[in-house]
């Protein structure tokens, strides 16, 4: 695994089939579906400057545009008709714009801001719970993970409705110690509309 | 709407009732009197490069297909089927031979004509086509790449309509040899909030830049503003913000792009080409123009510009309370593409849905529609009336022109807003 953070999700699908070494393990399973859970308590729990600590120094995270894409005739009949990845302005193509893409020192600043007086869109703080489920690792090359996890992020503040986030992480982890560290996450959510205060959150 | 439109907007307009943001009316006067009429920013010529290329676009509420027709030139059209109204067209962007209703099959070209209706082979008598095309925008021009349209086939010219607001907006698209480039679909998204909010915001309010993003802004960057800010109003509706640096600034502090912290930790690359453009600057867009670092933008009604991190907007209203927002992050065609790729993340870092700074606006713009609905205070419109009457005119510099504090870009905004919701305010 050379190239860890460009792949998708499919790419990365049809290559497993090929790899026979990998052997996915209950206690693997339980190991990542643990470090996940404590990712989400934190978040949850406001506690940034710790999470920020699960992130790798030279992390690139983003989150693709997802857009209305014309049907490529020559598609029809075959899944990659209506793949969801023709619908992703990603981070790694200029044809167009992703809603994030950020570097350590950005989400540091983001971390940074939750704990001024003065960050106004969440004075007071968003009240949030997230759902981490269907935890999958797709491949292990020597010290990374590739892992995809979908999330439900409910989050309510005073003053406006409540939100529903949904989406999924693509994650490259690298193994830290007895942790891991995020390397790579692309996050692609799911929504028709932006129709949410902000899609700037610790997803 | 028990109001004149003379008691939502005083003469000097440094009174205006909330209702101007809440009216159901006010809206519907707000379709007729200025969406139905005036030039609206539809997209940019380098989104549609090739016969067939396509974007969306909306007029008001009016969805709209902006395309290349296969004789390279620009059409746009309402996308709405003539048969039964069901648009003909369902992505951001694309490339297209024919539009394909999905209803009945109704068929039309990329300039807009209907060519084909499949039921008609089993009828008698055949319709008309030719006068069944998509209806087309009466007026449709452009300036520098950038496509306006208008409903008002009597408007004056988008040359004269954009007047000396050519100026300021050639400052900065004409810093690049190859002009700019739109990156992808616009980020749009919807804010419960009215439409003329992220346009004043965008029109000259850089007030609100120290205080509401505080938490990410550096005190110095006020100091700039203080110290060498303008505000400038070119025709009602229109106007700039920037900061006119003096002679002997370090083209450090004047290059456009190097104020960001994205392009601070950038590659020497992105820097070496952020310099050379400013070294140019003199010889592209003059002396003055040079020197300009520009803030905030605003072209009347609804379209907007933040030069520091590259970004065109467009506020869609959608009813008094609701606003579809879109942004573009706007790179320098010629720039090579690992400058172009930072010069993108200092858009959505701190723009568009994600950005760290425009969380904020938002925000501030949903509190302030709530705010314009509460009752028992009809009897306290809200007050702009900063620096009114201080404006005067600047040997360098066209239009009105003060300091930033001056809020007579928002004044002058709404007695051209009030003047357009009066030319319709007495029709049934």
């Amino acid at each position: 695994m050379s190239e860890v953070s460009g792949m998708s999700e499919l790419d990365s699908m049809s290559e497993l089939d090929n790899m026979s070494e990998f052997k996915m393990t209950p206690e693997l399973q339980f190991e990542i579906e643990q470090w996940y859970y404590r990712e989400a308590r934190l978040l949850d729990g406001r506690q940034y400057q710790q999470w920020l600590r699960l992130m790798s120094e030279q992390i690139s995270y983003s989150m693709p545009s997802r857009i209305n894409t014309q049907v490529n005739n020559r598609d029809r009949g075959k899944e990659e008709m209506i793949s969801v990845d023709r619908e992703l302005e990603r981070a790694q193509d200029m044809t167009g714009c992703p809603l994030r893409e950020e570097n350590f020192a950005f989400l540091m600043m983001r971390v940074d801001r939750a704990y001024k007086m003065n960050s106004w869109a969440e004075n007071p703080p968003a009240r949030t719970r997230r759902i981490i489920g269907n935890v999958e690792v797709l491949e292990q090359a020597s010290d990374q993970l590739k892992v995809i996890s979908n999330f439900h992020l409910f989050y309510a503040r005073p003053g406006t409705r409540d939100f529903l986030y949904s989406g999924q992480r693509r994650d490259t982890l690298q193994k830290v110690g007895e942790g891991y560290k995020v390397l790579s996450r692309e996050i692609v959510m799911d929504y028709g509309a932006i129709d949410y205060p902000t899609m700037g959150l610790l997803f | 709407m028990t109001k004149k439109l003379k008691d939502i907007v005083s003469d000097d307009a440094s009174l205006i009732a909330r209702e101007a943001w809440t009216d159901e009316h006010i809206y519907d006067l707000e379709k007729k009197g200025i969406f139905g009429k005036t030039w609206l920013f539809l997209g940019h010529e380098s989104q549609i490069k090739n016969p067939g290329d396509f974007v969306q676009a909306y007029m008001g509420e009016t969805p709209i297909i902006l395309a290349r027709g296969g004789d390279e030139k620009v059409y746009a059209n309402i996308n709405s089927c003539s048969h039964r109204g069901v648009p003909v067209c369902r992505s951001d962007h694309g490339n297209a031979k024919r539009f394909v209703c999905p209803y009945h099959s109704w068929s039309y070209t990329v300039e807009g004509e209907l060519v084909t209706i499949p039921q008609e082979r089993e009828l008698k008598s055949c319709p008309d086509k030719s006068k069944l095309g998509l209806k087309a925008v009466p007026r449709l021009e452009s300036w520098k790449g950038f496509y306006f349209g208008s409903f008002d086939t009597d408007i004056e010219s988008l040359d004269d309509f954009l007047g000396d607001m050519k100026f300021y907006l050639g400052a900065f698209i004409d810093r690049f040899k190859g002009g700019v480039e739109f990156i992808g679909a616009p980020h749009r998204w919807t804010i419960d909030a009215n439409w003329k909010l992220p346009v004043e915001n965008q029109l000259g309010d850089v007030n609100h830049g120290p205080f509401l993003h505080s938490s990410i802004i550096p005190a110095e960057a006020a100091e700039e503003i203080n110290e060498f800010g303008f505000s400038v109003v070119t025709n009602p509706g229109h106007g700039a913000t920037f900061r006119l640096m003096p002679e002997d600034a370090h083209p450090g502090m004047m290059a456009w792009g190097m104020e960001s912290p994205v392009a601070l930790m950038a590659e020497p690359e992105v820097h070496q080409y952020l310099f050379e453009t400013q070294d140019k600057a003199v010889e592209r867009v003059g002396d003055i123009r040079s020197r300009m670092k520009g803030l905030t933008y605003g072209v009347y009604p609804n379209f907007s510009f933040l030069w520091s991190n590259a970004s065109f907007k467009v506020s869609h209203p959608r009813g008094p309370g609701k606003v579809e927002y879109w942004s573009w992050s706007v790179v320098p065609a010629d720039a090579p593409e690992e400058v172009k790729k930072t010069l993108r993340a200092n858009y959505s870092c701190f723009f568009g849905p994600g950005g760290i700074l425009e969380q904020e606006d938002s925000e501030a713009w949903s509190q302030q529609f709530l705010g314009s609905n509460i009752d028992y205070v009809d009897d306290r419109p809200y007050f702009y009336g900063l620096g009114l009457g201080e404006e005067k005119s600047h040997p360098d510099l066209p239009g009105q022109v003060d300091v930033c504090a001056n809020e007579h870009y928002a004044r002058e905004f709404f007695k051209r807003w009030r003047s357009d919701l009066e030319s319709v305010e007495e029709q049934p």
